[in-house]
């Protein structure tokens, strides 16, 4: 049963319900009593997408088990707060803002001879169109500008550079990571803009990426799975975001994990700009392709199955003859145990060329998990020297972890760290 | 130098490889005719070779053009005093309609319509009795305006008698006493930008970048200042460059002229606090400026000293508008020179900007952001429109 078919039956909502109604469910299941027939039916009236909305309070911050939507964009800061009390200044004026934005609000209006309050990139009104803005803390604040030195989650180091790494210096690390997701890249970068008007003092932009994620396909609620830019369907075997008892054990920070107890309810982050050598792969036979990937590039199911959501059984071919035991799925997730396994939440990006005239273009890769160690550096290890190596190559990224949830009004994120810090 | 003025350039250079720069014969220039209305809201037409009208009279005050692209390139239309950029739309795309409200003096203007070799059409805006009521603080800025006068003369005055010095060692051949010579000419352009580069032809021609060319550093209409520190840094050589160098001298002496003469609008002064610091923040703390002989430090705290100097002249009207707003802009600065002192050299100047070590680069481009972002509001503050 996929995601979507559960919350379907759990809610009782037709099939042909809009993405706004689903997220507007899971609101209604999280926390509210009941929804009314009359506000479900407001809601119902409009097909405009910009008035979709992700709460903002809870446990946790949105983004990360709320389904992707279309346009992404992540980007890297250098926190240049020179002490505590900056930095709790920073967190509440983010957090401030990223309430404003992922729920709406109108800007003052403006004097003419002063610069506007806002970039207007929106209109006069601010919609929250399905606006979420994740934040994470890179290792590096974790130091003594900010009495923070002890209080670092366990696994939270930098990204190191993996044998088929070629990072590039200026696209690597943070002080601070914002995933912004939303249904437009206008509302992403209306979102960046705002903050950076915001907060000019205390961070400065390290590094950026957008990425994308085929509409017509999330329309579907889940039904299908994106392609990636490799051709393949991509995420066919990720975790339920729906199964609580799951995310609990794989995706958050619970009190058993003997993580430092103010990063309860946060979760290990992992971005990876991997570009995919899409000429180069374009030139290599289906037949290569399906057994580096091991699946079929047509139903997405496992090679000698039919369906994509089918379970591949690699005891029953130990040596490989169906599923290569180097194929990409097999390593990725060899189905034995809970070990590495991570909730991804990726999207394509496309950007310019490089000298030699090749696309840059490939998969950015997100992905989160309730210990860094047992979640994706396991998956990366066993993945080192994969034959898929061959037609990818990662240039960027970091790990961070994406900090607890702002529970209510008055609260900010980071609120638990820095309550903690000496 | 502003890029606006680098679209501009850039667009003809193209276009003059595929002919499009020439000159227009007589039978092209024939569809002139001139349009006087009462109107505030006037339409020009842009073509391949003129605008229509291209001749047109206004009445002072505020005038809303509506600019339509009718050439098969992207445009940047002009109202020019003499060579005197008033107010500009860059970048109109071929198809397109931008609107533009100019708010003009009476007297005689220059349109500059589409291509730089296009003949220029004629815009005349009439005294009229219902000119706006002038600026509620433009008596209080007489004093400022007047002060920053006499400072930017004096800056120009400098920037001649330096640039002389430096061109006299370009054009003997004096390698190295011409790049000992080069940052310091440069230091009173950079304080003075804000109104030195309102005149875009000498803009152009003094302080154009490589990258603003077509054919970049090899382009024949490459010259100035970074002309010769490419001669001198990376080709360790003046061979060639006397001409470049009478150029630069000539074109400095052009600029004090032009300067002697210009009344310094509010907003110029006002709004080139700012604008400074944009440049920095845009160019300087990259380290492009000076590419080749790496003094772009030596740029970067000139900036910084032009906009403190209005920010200065100002204080009286600022601190008394918003004192907030003064105390803020005031730590802001003090915050860069600190940071910017600690790569002063002994024998006057600076450290080469490859020695900015990547933790001030950071923490400069904050304090810089949040000072573009305080000076923004200079104008409003003072009711300068």
């Amino acid at each position: 049963m996929t995601t979507t078919d559960k919350l379907n039956s759990g809610l009782r909502i037709s099939p042909r319900m809009s993405r706004r109604d689903l997220l507007f469910g899971m609101a209604a299941a999280g926390g509210m009593a009941a929804l009314t027939t009359l506000g479900y039916r407001a809601l119902r009236t409009s097909d405009d997408t910009t008035t979709e909305k992700v709460p903002f309070f809870g446990l946790h911050q949105a983004g990360i088990v709320t389904p992707a939507p279309a346009a992404a964009l992540i980007v890297a800061f250098d926190v240049t707060a020179k002490d505590k009390q900056d930095l709790i200044r920073l967190f509440q004026t983010l957090t401030d803002r990223i309430e404003k934005l992922t729920q709406g609000w109108t800007p003052p209006a403006a004097d003419p001879r002063f610069p506007p309050a806002d970039s207007g990139v929106l209109g006069m009104k601010v919609f929250p169109d399905n606006l979420t803005v994740t934040a994470g803390v890179g290792a590096s604040l974790f130091d003594r500008r900010f009495g923070l030195e002890s209080l670092k989650p366990n696994h939270l180091h930098l990204m190191p550079n993996y044998p088929n790494d070629q990072l590039n210096p200026d696209e690597i690390h943070g002080d601070l990571l914002l995933q912004f997701c939303s249904n437009t890249a206008e509302t992403n970068i209306h979102a960046l803009r705002d903050i950076l008007k915001n907060i000019p003092d205390l961070m400065t932009v390290r590094w950026k990426i957008e990425g994308f994620l085929p509409p017509h396909t999330i329309k579907k609620l889940g039904k299908d799975t994106v392609r990636n830019f490799l051709g393949f369907k991509d995420g066919t075997a990720n975790l339920d975001v729906a199964d609580q008892k799951r995310m609990n054990q794989l995706v958050w920070v619970t009190p058993d994990k003997g993580e430092p107890a103010w990063a309860m309810g946060g979760s290990y982050q992992v971005v990876r700009i991997i570009r995919n050598l899409v000429e180069r792969w374009d030139r290599t036979p289906l037949r290569e392709q399906e057994q580096v990937i091991g699946r079929s590039k047509d139903t997405g199911a496992p090679l000698g199955m039919k369906h994509e959501h089918d379970v591949p059984n690699y005891a029953a071919d130990p040596k490989g003859k169906t599923i290569p035991l180097d194929a990409h799925i097999r390593l990725a997730n060899p189905r034995r145990s809970d070990l590495g396994l991570i909730l991804r939440r990726g999207f394509n990006y496309s950007r310019g060329v490089n000298k030699a005239g090749q696309l840059d273009m490939g998969l950015l890769f997100v992905c989160f998990q309730t210990d860094l160690q047992k979640g994706f550096i396991t998956v990366q290890e066993r993945l080192n020297g994969e034959p898929l190596e061959e037609y990818i190559k990662p240039l960027g990224g970091g790990f961070f972890f994406a900090l607890p949830g702002v529970k209510a009004k008055g609260d900010y994120l980071g609120r638990s760290l820095m309550e903690a810090a000496t | 130098m502003r890029s606006l003025h680098r679209v501009f350039l850039t667009t003809c250079l193209l276009a003059w490889s595929v002919g499009a720069c020439t000159a227009p014969s007589s039978t092209e220039t024939s569809e002139s005719s001139t349009s006087t209305t009462n109107t505030s809201e006037i339409a020009v037409t842009v073509t391949n070779t003129n605008c229509q009208p291209n001749a047109i009279t206004v009445p002072a005050g505020k005038t809303t053009f509506v600019i339509t692209n009718k050439s098969d390139q992207p445009l940047e239309w002009e109202i020019l005093d003499g060579v005197k950029v008033i107010e500009e739309r860059e970048n109109i795309a071929p198809g397109f309609k931008q609107r533009l409200v100019a708010d003009l003096d009476a007297g005689e203007y220059d349109m500059a319509c589409g291509l730089r070799n296009n003949p220029k059409g004629k815009l005349t805006v009439q005294a009229a009795g219902t000119t706006e009521a002038s600026l509620p603080s433009a008596t209080e800025l007489v004093g400022p305006i007047a002060a920053y006068k006499v400072y930017i003369i004096q800056e120009i005055d400098q920037l001649v008698a330096k640039n002389q010095k430096f061109t006299d060692a370009v054009i003997t051949g004096d390698v190295e006493a011409a790049k000992k010579l080069y940052a310091p000419a440069r230091v009173h352009w950079e304080r003075s930008e804000p109104i030195a580069e309102l005149f875009s032809d000498l803009d152009s021609s003094m302080d154009a970048r490589e990258d603003d060319f077509a054919q970049k550093a090899d382009d024949p209409n490459f010259t100035g200042y970074h002309r010769l520190e490419k001669a001198l840094f990376k080709d360790n050589t003046t061979a060639g460059m006397k001409p470049i160098a009478e150029k630069l001298m000539a074109d400095s002496l052009e600029l004090q002229k032009r300067i002697t003469d210009l009344p310094i609008e509010p907003k110029n002064m006002v709004g080139g606090a700012a604008a400074l610091i944009e440049e920095v923040v845009a160019t300087k703390i990259s380290g492009e400026e000076d590419r080749y002989s790496r003094t772009d430090l030596w740029d970067f705290n000139a900036n910084v000293e032009g906009s403190q100097k209005i920010v200065e002249l100002l204080r009286p009207l600022v601190s008394k508008a918003n004192p907030d707003l003064q105390t803020r802009v005031d730590s802001a600065f003090t915050e860069v020179n600190t940071t910017l002192a600690k790569y002063k050299i002994a024998s006057g100047g600076f450290e080469s900007y490859d020695k900015l070590s990547n933790q001030d680069r950071t923490d400069l481009k904050a304090v810089l952001t949040t000072l573009s972002e305080d000076l923004s509001t200079y104008r409003g503050t003072l009711g300068v429109d």
